[in-house]
């Protein structure tokens, strides 16, 4: 990681600025408040301008700044605040456009009264909250009904800081230099800071990307050693390293408060320009005299962001799955996936011809590991140029992608975002000739330097320009590509590490910024002029004058949406799209999946992983996952293997490596250790049913897939800060094994149920640290009592062929013989289901007899999805032993029961209750009472 | 769904097993189940015993009869899962997909391959045998070649050592002279001008060189003696053989330079004629050949005797060291591992080269492989050894890879009737593999096994010609 080449807070003015701010410093005053249009308006003021109007000094900095609160069904305020648009500022300023759902303003609530307390103004948000303006000094803040207990608040410390946009002064100096870029700044200081308080709250969690831990360590205060805040500006971080608050591929400012007493809420800044994050450490502002209500306990956080505007949500809560339900009905549900999608993947930079394809896929079958999607990296293209082929190893696509197909497989290429600049590429041509490249600050294309050599970057930021690129994948423009088995694309660019416009995130990310060059030839990272921290200069221009920095980290976001828009059209509007992106913004989660980016083949960035994948989980990413393996470098068989083992419960599960490692394909580090893969793998596939479900849980209520424990058991303190260990769904925990050779380990297992080993239906108690032993064959994975975990048992080649296979349930009993779960299915590949053509049961067993409901709503007309799948092995864990037979109605048939294995494969573990091919249709309505 | 035959999915010698009673064990003794359970599609014994014809079974096989090909055995997960494995189609059997029976063409086509397989085979085994033939009178030469000079050896160093003592009794007999010589002239001069002093030290300098420069012409005419001799037992030898031989034995002198400390003089100048080195030594030589005519008439006394027993010895001690030299190179070449019937002997000092786009590989066994890219070579490796029962050669440690792994090559030999190259790959960042075709691996029990193979299919074809 070459520390050097990226900006710290104090090389960034902005930032260095807002940090040196003292508390109570805002001089703002609230006027004219009134309700207007269904919103509370104000006018900003600072106090002296508003009582002395006639002796205003710096005229730029007087006008006042428009402020509105509005509120929104389930417990959301939006605060905004924008220069008056009115008083003719010299520019506007931006507004991130297209991530907030378009139907959200539909959910606004019309307030009809605001009550004058005090010097504040109170409004109706929800039964049980309020949100408060107060006018002097300037503060707003959500509280419970009646004024006892504050949830979230902003500049209650006075550090809200505005820099309008104004005219240059003779003399002036704009110009900001870094590493021998110089930024022209031509609008002078825009940057924007605030402090936000969250109460109740014992630990703050969100805000990737960051390779550290889950909940956020102080940034700043007493005893905090390196004081970098959290930074949110999307670059391709060459090398990566695992404990550091500085910013990856993606950027989502969205942060999360959890606290016992009080519970969850958040608060999301849409501004996608440059943002620097402060966890402030208690004690940070002894100096200051400020004091808040010091009933309650609370953490301070600091926003800075160079440009744009205020555009903040504060979610109530309660709960932790209530406030990502409540973001993501602001910024969208994550998209459902493809079943395949939710298999195993493999990767590689680069599967280099279509021999190696065909050898990698058929050692899959002779080792009987069964894989979905194989991926070719950026050396698939003719010379780096998207959308073709190098016609001299990948002669036949079609028939290569054929092959796979025929078993079920599917195949992903990869597109980054950069295009080289070449005359004879059709797709320069194109972009050129039609003016769509993102200009310089000269108004000419910009040109920075990606894999290919000079590149340009189209800008997605126009809606026109998605559309057309969208195009780009349709069968007569993509050739090669085959009508159902080309679904994906990496839009990220993966590899280039180029320049980060804001990251892109295509595929690897990296796209854009820097090109940290990548050819192998040399060491040398060299940063080529106009790339600045290997991105565009944030003086270059976007569609209707928007300069970089202003939409930085949202430009991936934007690839991603045209292409996933344009995959759907592909397909006719009927296969759901699948492109994986390195980059993300707020919103990214309905357009696909991301994944950490590139890591290193080491045992810190396995155990980071995990942070990383969860806060994206918080942060309404439920689809991501790490690299298995680790992109860069080696690992050691014992590292893959255990990356493997824990990878498989990552929500996006792909193997990737670097282009000068050496092969790792499951089956090159001996018998015993491809056996170990394959069971990992395996793993995943037996789960793929409870996985399905719980991507369509996500799909529906913004809950994801991998969540912290505390999510499931939001009063057990013990969980706050545990990131080693997670939940699969609500029924399944898992913790990795993140060190060499250990022969224990701890694991806590929260609550009052107790825990099933998942292998070998061994019970555990919870609401204790278990010493365990480690073995090499699993890390340690648990149901939880009470739960039901729909399986698959039979493994085949890919998931495709998994269709028609039988399923087993696996009901482990709580304290009170009880237990509950759920299983969705669908045709795993159309939008059918958002008719209604679906399977949603609940299986509820109680009173010693199991039950199916249908959960699916019987909406008429709606789209029928049939499935003739049966189930064909019930296991009960922590059911007494002695009844032998079960009677399944309205059939009245009987059917036996006697003990069987937890696992099939497995030595260990068996003698559990089974119920012998009850064959009850997965479909239908029916009771199995234990007789 | 419609129920498969009872016993589907079981090998023929198996069906004994599962036919013998109503109660059935696991074949890994863990239970028992009853007939009824026998491909009931759900799995009762962990190793799959009870379910050969479904997929119920993580561990379970399957066994496909193909009759007209040959009978494959698939995982259990291949079963009913729409892809047609077996050609005979009867892993699919759930009518979800048709699968046409293809095994008779499929049959043909491998019987085909097969019997062009048994035909190179037959032809290569003969060329492996008069390889092996060829291998033993090599050695057999080589053996003897080795114990001739090891006997010469032995004389010579008995002569040559004779004749270094002599030499040395002349030596110092001269030497005496020369002293007493010295002294007198000393006095003389002494007695003359003062001045003349200065130029006579400078002569009594150069003389020892005088010496060695007589010598060398000596050693030249040694040169080919030795040539001669060493040539009778060698000619046979391939050529580049030959070409490897001398190359051996000039490093081989240049390393006997240090162990025998016999005369530095004469040392210095023969590896001065053999290798017209540059090294700093060279500037004395050259100064001193300059003054070797003056300086010759002033040796006075036992002229022709001292010169005839240097002679005789610097020939001998040339002979010598030819010998030793030889000596080491046969050792070296018989400490390598030439398999089980010696069949890589011919190997030793070959070189294997294809061209592959803009590359020559040039794979030497029992020396290195290297990529020659127009005028750059890259070492892929150093000769390293055999695995996997000699139908892999290992070269390793080549040039380092720019943030990879030292290049490595792996040459897996495959039965051909050439020696050959016939792809070269780089599979994973710089680990190569070559393919050579040779007919060492042309061996006689993979032979019979293939006949047997082809036996096995004939069998099974008139039957399922008939059917057809």
């Amino acid at each position: 990681w070459k520390k050097d080449e990226f900006r710290n807070c104090n090389q960034t003015p902005f930032c260095k600025r807002a940090r040196n701010r003292k508390p109570g410093t805002c001089a703002l005053v609230a006027h004219d408040v009134t309700l207007l249009d269904g919103e509370l308006t104000a006018k900003l003021l600072p106090k002296e301008n508003y009582e002395s109007p006639d002796q205003v000094h710096d005229q730029d900095q007087s006008k006042p700044l428009i402020l509105s609160l509005s509120v929104y069904q389930d417990g959301i305020v939006r605060l905004k605040i924008d220069e008056d648009p009115k008083l003719d500022p010299p520019k506007k300023r931006f507004e991130v456009p297209d991530v907030i759902l378009p139907d959200f303003a539909q959910k606004k609530l019309w307030l009809q009264k605001l009550s004058k307390e005090d010097d504040s103004s109170v409004i109706y948000l929800s039964d049980g909250y309020e949100a408060v303006l107060r006018h002097e000094p300037l503060e707003v803040y959500v509280r419970e009904k009646g004024g006892k207990r504050r949830v979230i608040s902003l500049n209650s410390h006075g550090l809200f800081d505005f820099e309008q946009l104004k005219v240059k002064k003779e003399g002036e100096e704009w110009e900001e230099r870094f590493r021998g870029h110089t930024d022209t700044r031509p609008y002078g200081p825009q940057s924007i800071s605030f402090d936000v308080s969250f109460y109740d709250a014992d630990f703050v969690y969100g805000i990737p990307e960051h390779a550290s831990s889950l909940a956020l360590k102080p940034t700043r205060g007493p005893g905090v050693e390196e004081s970098e805040p959290y930074r949110l500006f999307n670059l391709d971080v060459f090398e990566y390293i695992h404990d550091s608050p500085f910013g990856l591929y993606g950027s989502i400012p969205f942060m999360i408060s959890h606290g016992k007493s009080h519970g969850t809420s958040g608060f999301f800044w849409l501004n996608s320009a440059e943002m620097q994050i402060d966890v402030l450490g208690s004690g940070w502002d002894a100096e200051s005299g400020i004091s808040l209500p010091s009933s309650q306990s609370r953490i301070d956080t600091f926003w800075m962001s160079e440009a744009g505007i205020v555009d903040t949500f504060f979610f109530v809560g309660p709960g932790p799955k209530d406030v990502v339900s409540q973001y993501t009905s602001v910024t969208g549900r994550p998209a459902m996936p493809q079943l395949f999608a939710t298999a195993y993947h493999q990767c590689r930079w680069n599967y280099r011809d279509e021999e190696d394809v065909e050898n990698v896929d058929s050692k899959f079958d002779e080792h009987d590991i069964p894989y979905d999607v194989l991926w070719l990296d950026i050396e698939h293209t003719d010379g780096k140029r998207y959308f073709t082929w190098d016609r001299v190893l990948f002669p036949h696509p079609e028939e290569m992608q054929r092959k796979l197909a025929a078993k079920g497989r599917h195949m992903v290429t990869i597109v980054d975002p950069h295009i080289k600049r070449d005359d004879s590429y059709f797709l320069h041509k194109e972009t050129s000739q039609k003016g769509y490249y993102v200009k310089d600050a000269s108004g000419n294309d910009f040109d920075g330097w990606c894999w290919p050599g000079s590149s340009s970057y189209p800008d997605m930021l126009n809606p026109e320009i998605r559309s057309w690129w969208g195009e780009k994948f349709t069968f007569e423009n993509y050739v090669g590509s085959t009508p159902s088995f080309l679904r994906g694309l990496d839009p990220q660019s993966k590899r280039c590490k180029a320049f980060t416009l804001s990251s892109f995130h295509l595929f690897l990310v990296v796209f854009l910024y820097v090109c940290l060059c990548v050819d192998t030839s040399s060491r040398l990272i060299y940063v080529v002029p106009h790339l600045v921290e290997v991105s565009m200069p944030r003086d270059a221009l976007h569609l209707g004058g928007v300069e970089h920095r202003e939409v930085h980290n949202a430009y991936g976001y934007y690839f991603h949406m045209a292409t996933s828009n344009g995959l759907v059209k592909r397909g006719d509007g009927k296969d759901r799209p699948f492109v994986l992106s390195r980059a993300f913004f707020a919103g990214s989660q309905r357009y696909g999946a991301v994944w950490t980016g590139d890591n290193t083949a080491d045992w810190d960035q396995l155990r980071v992983s995990v942070p990383m994948i969860l806060t994206l989980g918080l942060t309404g990413m439920s689809f991501s996952g790490a690299d298995v393996g680790g992109f860069f470098g080696n690992p050691e068989p014992e590292l893959l293997v255990r990356w493997y083992q824990i990878g498989a419960y990552y929500p996006f599960f792909r193997a990737h490596a670097h282009h000068d490692t050496k092969r790792r394909e499951p089956w090159l580090f001996g018998e015993r250790n491809t056996e170990l893969i394959r069971d990992a793998i395996h793993m995943r596939y037996m789960l793929l049913p409870y996985f399905y479900t719980l991507f369509r849980e996500a799909n529906t209520s913004g809950v994801p897939v991998a969540r912290p424990l505390w999510m499931e058991f939001p009063s057990d303190e013990v969980t706050f800060r545990n990131d080693e260990a997670f939940m699969v769904g609500n029924s399944l925990l898992v913790q990795g094994i993140y060190t060499e050779r250990v022969k224990h380990t701890s694991v806590y297992l929260p609550g009052k149920e107790s825990w099933y080993d998942l292998k070998t239906g061994a019970v555990y108690k919870g609401g204790m640290t278990h010493k365990l032993e480690v073995s090499e064959e699993s890390v340690p994975a648990f149901q939880k009592a009470g739960t039901i975990i729909p399986r698959k048992d039979r493994f085949r080649r890919s998931s495709t062929q998994m269709v028609n296979d039988p399923y087993t349930l696996v009901i482990a009993l709580n304290s009170s013989q009880k237990a509950e779960g759920e299983l969705y299915v669908d045709d795993g590949k159309s939008f059918s289901f958002e008719q209604g053509a679906y399977i949603h049961r609940r299986f509820v067993f109680s009173d010693g007899k199991l039950t199916s409901l249908n959960v699916a709503s019987n909406a008429p007309g709606r789209a029928q999805f049939s499935s003739e799948c049966l189930i064909e092995r019930i296991i009960l864990l922590g059911h007494s032993a002695g009844p032998k037979t079960a009677l399944i109605e309205p059939e009245n048939k009987n059917v036996e029961i006697e003990t069987g294995p937890l696992l099939l494969k497995s030595k260990r573990g068996s003698g559990f209750i089974t119920i012998r091919k009850p064959n009850v249709p997965v479909a239908g309505d029916w009771t199995i009472k234990i007789l | 769904a419609s129920s498969p035959p009872k016993y589907i999915g079981i090998a023929p010698e198996d069906e004994k097993y599962y036919k013998s009673s109503e109660s059935i064990k696991c074949k890994d003794g863990s239970k028992k189940f009853s007939k009824t359970q026998l491909n009931d599609n759900f799995c009762d014994c962990p190793d799959g015993t009870d379910e050969p014809g479904t997929s119920a079974c993580p561990n379970g096989r399957f066994y496909c009869r193909n009759a007209g090909h040959v009978p494959l055995v698939l995982y259990s997960s291949r079963v009913n899962d729409g892809i047609c494995d077996c050609c005979d189609g009867s892993d699919e059997y759930d009518d979800k997909v048709k699968c046409p029976n293809t095994c008779w063409e499929a049959g043909k086509v491998a019987r085909d391959k097969l019997t062009r397989k048994i035909a190179t085979f037959q032809e290569g085994v003969a060329i492996r045998k008069q390889e092996v033939e060829r291998a033993k009178e090599a050695i057999a030469k080589d053996e003897m070649e080795l114990s001739k000079l090891q006997n010469e050896e032995k004389t010579l160093r008995v002569l040559v050592q004779q004749l270094k003592e002599h030499k040395e009794q002349i030596d110092k007999a001269e030497e005496k002279e020369r002293l007493q010589k010295e002294k007198e002239e000393k006095e003389k001069k002494e007695a003359e001008e003062k001045s003349k002093i200065a130029e006579e030290a400078k002569q009594e300098n150069v003389e020892g060189v005088e010496k060695a420069n007589d010598e060398a012409e000596t050693i030249s005419k040694d040169d080919d003696n030795i040539g001669l001799i060493e040539d009778s037992p060698l000619d046979q030898d391939a050529v580049n053989d030959h070409d490897d031989l001398d190359a051996e034995v000039e490093h081989d002198d240049a390393s006997t330079n240090g162990r025998s400390s016999v005369h530095g003089v004469e040392q210095h100048t023969t590896q001065e004629i053999e290798e017209s080195s540059a090294t700093s030594e060279t500037g004395t030589d050259v100064g001193s050949k300059v003054s070797t005519d003056k300086v010759t008439d002033t040796t006075p006394v036992n002229q022709s005797d001292a010169a005839r027993v240097r002679k005789e010895y610097d020939e001998s001690s040339a002979k010598l060291s030819k010998i030793q030299s030889r000596i080491s190179s046969l050792t070296q070449k018989q400490k390598h591992d030439f398999g089980v019937d010696k069949e890589f002997y011919s190997f030793y000092g070959q070189c294997f080269e294809s061209k592959e786009s803009k590359y020559v590989y040039k794979v030497c066994p029992y020396k290195q492989a290297s990529q020659v890219d127009g005028h750059s070579t890259t070492r892929l490796g150093q000769w390293d050894k055999f695995e996997d029962s000699y139908r892999v050669m290992i070269f390793s440690n080549g040039d380092k890879c720019w943030n990879g792994p030292d290049r490595s090559l792996k040459v897996k030999l495959r039965c051909g009737l050439k020696n050959e190259i016939t792809d070269v790959d780089e599979p994973s960042r710089c680990e190569y593999v070559a393919l050579l075709s040779t007919p060492v691996l042309c061996v006689e029990e993979k032979l019979k096994e293939l006949q047997h193979k082809l036996d096995l299919m004939n069998k099974e074809q008139p039957q399922n010609h008939d059917e057809l």
